[in-house]
């Protein structure tokens, strides 16, 4: 029997695709826990409502655009992840408006626990609009890109470039509106200090319902780009969820930058994982590449618990 | 002392939780008349009994760790599994191990184990942020159930153990009323020797941490050794909840270590009151009768011909509870009160304070 040889580069390329669903993901969840302070446990659960959105707008997206294509997706597609990312940002922000926002004087560990309570209450939703079982968004199979593959001996598909590139744009998009405009400064400032940031007259309100937008919008993203990679389950989210806090506790709660670098890292070794198995660093295999990502969790918890771009104390 | 007032003095504290225990009384009064005309089966009954002694003892050991030391530890699931499967490996002659030994051999290993990871879970985490000990609990409990699903050749994996013996055989009971009477004896055992804790110094120290960690350590309280003791308390008790689970349902897999379980029992100790050991107990029959009457719903004409399935339902009126109780109940139904104060010490002042709080109307505090 010929042993399945599978380039080392092919587990980078799936880590960098899987790495840009954790980042999207972790975005929102490091905001939330510096602006509001609290470690909202129903994010993975937003990004499964995204997913389902999208899902739900290509059943009258697809009949009217038919089989135009963009970057060898069917143009549907984009037009459904705009959808997604729109209504988990609607409901993030009535979530806070209605749930989180009264219950100011709780404090953050009861916040969380509310947000457990959000969290079932989604995937409830799901759930009775959608049925228990899996789904795909219908974008026709596609093969590896030929000429990638002669090359580099890598399958790299459509898909992959159209995920890495996605989440590379809302990055950098996110980036420019944190560092050239006033409400992205007002952000950092509520994020390191939301004391002080208030006393110097920055209306928090306008940044708490920019965090949910922009938040529930990049886990949506997050939670289509899985949906299209793998299947659009209902438990897709609260599935990941503990990867993307440990990809945040990794980067430094509280710091988005630091969110992005520990999603990068989190994914990668996720993905990483069966391939330090071969080389003989790691004694298990892929079935436990969630728990690796778990442990690291803890152990930078114990070593450096404001994490890898955080300051100390 | 007559019965009503050794009732006032140890259970119910204040006017207005009266009409909480009036309500479990209906509804404890309405089971025993439906027992006796036979519309709701004796076996029934006997199996919801232990699963409500079951969830109590969850609840409890949480309790100690939550309610008592403030450590917000979301592997409540993990630790109970680590009971089941301590029992049903040890005891079940068709485990893996093929061992066939006594359940006590079962109980025992549940206790040393979970002590054992308790304190593997509890040195890293014990010494972080509360937040940073409940998403790091949730991990490890998830790398728990990893191992127990992977590692086929030691726990039979997601086929699960079956085979496992039922307890105390010898006992002119059927299987049911015998380990319905285990876990209420099991219970009361449990609850007393918490009540007991709760107003040792050991107790009044817990509190303090919870309430001010700083002012413990002030006080020169080594609080990570105290958190420690609780954590490893409450964990046990768990897992002693997860050993008499392997046998009153004599078949275990890891499909009921998901968070959901673990979350169940966080529902039962807030809404029973964080902190209160009657709370626990109160919140565990709550949850149970949450879990087991969402089942009866699809019997329901109405609900049923609309096709629904019942376990989202089930899932959304938990996750509306929980947002409810925070909202608008966050101290729970039975609040500790003066529980803390030594019985001898109480006498005198709570007349007094009785007195104070019924001219006041009787408000609740």
């Amino acid at each position: 029997m010929i042993p399945l040889q599978i380039s080392p580069f092919q587990y980078v390329v799936n880590g960098l695709v899987f790495s840009s669903i954790i980042v999207l993901a972790a975005i929102g969840l490091s905001l939330v826990y510096s602006i509001a302070d609290f470690a909202n446990f129903a994010h993975g659960d937003l990004m499964t409502v995204g997913a389902f959105s999208a899902l739900f707008s290509v059943s009258f997206l697809q009949p009217v655009l038919g089989d135009v294509g963009l970057f060898g997706l069917p143009l549907w597609f984009f037009l459904a992840l705009a959808f997604g990312m729109l209504s988990a940002a609607v409901i993030a922000v009535l979530t806070d408006r209605f749930i989180y926002k009264p219950m100011k004087g709780s404090g953050s560990i009861g916040l969380l626990i509310t947000s457990i309570g959000v969290a079932l209450v989604y995937r409830a939703s799901v759930f009775l609009s959608f049925g228990s079982d899996s789904d795909r968004y219908g974008v026709a199979r596609q093969g590896p890109i030929p000429w990638v593959r002669e090359t580099f001996g890598v399958a790299v598909t459509p898909r992959n470039l159209v995920v890495v590139t996605l989440a590379t744009v809302l990055v950098v998009a996110l980036h420019l509106t944190l560092t050239r405009t006033t409400l992205g400064r007002k952000m950092r400032a509520t994020a390191d200090n939301a004391d002080l940031a208030r006393i110097s007259g920055i209306r928090t309100s306008e940044v708490i319902l920019a965090m949910w937008l922009i938040g529930g919008a990049l886990a949506a993203a997050g939670g289509v780009f899985l949906g299209l990679e793998e299947l659009v389950r209902p438990r897709m989210g609260f599935d990941i969820l503990l990867i993307v806090f440990a990809a945040v506790i990794l980067g430094g709660i509280g710091s988005v930058y630091g969110a992005m670098l520990g999603g990068l890292v989190i994914g990668m070794v996720h993905e990483l994982v069966p391939l330090f198995n071969q080389w003989g660093i790691l004694p298990v295999g892929s079935r436990y590449a969630a728990a690796v990502a778990f442990v690291i969790m803890v152990a930078i918890l114990l070593v450096k618990p404001s994490g890898i771009v955080g300051e100390s104390g | 002392m007559s019965v009503t007032s050794w009732v006032s003095d140890t259970l119910v504290r204040d006017p207005s939780e009266r009409r909480i225990f009036a309500v479990l009384g209906i509804v404890t009064a309405l089971l025993v008349v439906g027992v006796l005309t036979g519309v709701v089966g004796l076996s029934f009954l006997l199996f919801q009994v232990s699963l409500v002694g079951m969830y109590a003892l969850l609840s409890l050991g949480l309790n100690v760790q939550w309610g008592y030391a403030g450590l917000i530890n979301f592997s409540v699931a993990a630790f109970w599994g680590l009971g089941a499967y301590c029992a049903a490996l040890l005891t079940a002659p068709n485990s893996p191990l093929g061992l066939g030994l006594h359940p006590i051999y079962g109980f025992a290993a549940a206790i040393v184990v979970s002590a054992l990871v308790a304190l593997l879970i509890g040195i890293p985490t014990l010494r972080l942020r509360e937040d940073y000990l409940a998403i790091a609990s949730l991990g490890l409990a998830e790398v728990i159930r990893l191992i127990i699903l992977n590692e086929r050749q030691w726990t039979a994996g997601s086929s699960g153990i079956s085979g496992i013996p039922s307890l105390l055989p010898w006992l002119p009971l059927t299987r049911l009323a015998t380990t319905a009477s285990v876990v209420v004896v099991l219970g009361v055992l449990i609850y007393l020797f918490l009540r007991r804790t709760h107003r040792s110094p050991w107790g009044r120290v817990l509190r303090t941490i919870r309430s001010d960690e700083d002012l413990a350590k002030a006080l020169g309280k080594d609080t990570y050794r105290f958190k420690m003791q609780a954590f490893v308390l409450g964990s046990i008790i768990m897992a002693v909840a997860g050993a008499f689970y392997a046998h009153l349902n004599l078949y275990i897999d890891p499909s009921d270590l998901v968070p959901l379980t673990t979350f169940y029992i966080w529902i039962a100790v807030i809404l029973g009151g964080t902190g209160s050991n009657r709370g626990a107990v109160v919140g565990a029959a709550v949850v149970i009768a949450i879990r087991e009457g969402t089942r009866f719903l699809n019997d329901v004409p109405a609900i049923g011909s609309l096709g629904l399935d019942v376990a989202p339902l089930r899932l959304l009126f938990v996750g509306v509870l929980i947002i409810l109780i925070m909202r608008f109940r966050p101290d729970g139904l039975l609040p500790p009160k003066d529980e803390l104060i030594w019985p001898a010490a109480r006498s005198d002042s709570s007349t007094a304070n009785r007195g104070a709080a019924v001219s006041d109307g009787g408000e609740d505090q």
